[in-house]
């Protein structure tokens, strides 16, 4: 895996074909999440057959559930509460909102699909290419990939994610000594761990170009 | 603009309360400080340094109050942060 640098008019990362796999499919799932239909559902489809625009309206299907506050936390996480000691202005603040920002979230995180499944550079290509309009987008969808995993490994405060960093560094030093019969390795919770920790990084790199990109306009 | 200036004249009773708001943006383990600063920055139009002030207070104080103003503005900001995954909320200036 390499981080996003700048060539020519996009930021490109290398990931091999299982990173790119693992990331589209995570980015899917946190897609259904948000009630967006399964995507790759038209994988093989005739091309043409791909519309602009994934059905915008997708998420207004249940609407009245969508209103309530989201009972599952990582759902939360992406659409707080904006008034946590006024329960009047939190509830017009989701009935406004709540469709919106569901379809932007999906939106972006469609694109971010797309641009991992090799839509315009071939599948077989290592590259994950985000063009420079796309990059601060892509960004954001990836924050939303993180908040939905740190949601399910439990991190609430500062202090949890330096512990979970702690954790992966005990754990990989356990596999690689084989000594994982001596110390209980909860293998989903390391591997979720890891996948937070390469999409972390990889967003730091995407926001480093999106940052200097801005600077160079500015001069 | 008439029309509006009276609308203005004649809600300005009315809306007097509804013109101290804030959106504050909270802390969280997640938002990577330069993103943090970047949004800022782009969505706030803060220079760097203001939009570093801002992430450092978010970061080391738990919390930033990030723009003022009547409710509906604060409703807009907050949905924007909420696209970024940012967590932010809004509530009466002061409270």
């Amino acid at each position: 895996m390499r981080g996003f640098r700048a060539e020519g008019a996009s930021a490109v990362a290398v990931l091999d074909d299982e990173e790119r796999l693992v990331v589209a499919r995570i980015v899917a799932d946190v897609a259904l999440l948000l009630g967006a239909d399964a995507f790759g559902e038209d994988f093989g489809a005739p091309s043409e057959a791909v519309p602009e625009v994934d059905d915008p309206f997708a998420y207004l299907r249940g609407l009245e559930e969508s209103i309530r506050e989201p009972s599952d936390p990582a759902i939360l996480r992406l659409l707080p509460n904006a008034a946590p000691t006024d329960r009047e202005v939190a509830d017009e603040f989701r009935r406004l909102t709540d469709a919106e920002l569901r379809g932007t979230k999906v939106r972006r995180l469609r694109r971010m699909w797309d641009q991992l499944s090799g839509g315009s550079h071939g599948a077989d290509s290592d590259e994950w290419v985000v063009p420079a309009d796309e990059a601060l987008a892509t960004a954001a969808a990836l924050t939303d990939v993180r908040l939905v995993l740190a949601s399910r490994l439990g991190l609430v405060t500062d202090d949890d994610a330096e512990r979970l960093h702690a954790e992966i560094d005990l754990a990989t030093h356990a596999l690689e000594t084989d000594d994982d019969g001596a110390l209980p390795v909860d293998h989903e919770r390391v591997w979720l761990g890891m996948l937070y920790q390469a999409l972390t990084w990889l967003q730091e790199t995407l926001v480093e170009y999106v940052s200097g990109a801005n600077e160079e306009t500015d001069v | 603009m008439d029309t509006a200036g009276q609308f203005e004249t004649e809600g300005a009773v009315a809306t007097r309360l509804d013109d101290a708001w804030v959106t504050i943006v909270w802390n969280d383990p997640v938002n990577l400080m330069s993103y943090v600063t970047h949004v800022f920055q782009s969505y706030f139009g803060f220079s760097r340094e203001e939009a570093t002030a801002r992430m450092r207070e978010v970061h080391e104080r738990g919390r930033s109050v990030v723009s003022t103003g009547p409710r509906e503005r604060m409703e807009v900001d907050v949905q924007a942060m909420h696209g970024f995954g940012l967590w932010a909320t809004l509530q009466r200036s002061g409270e």
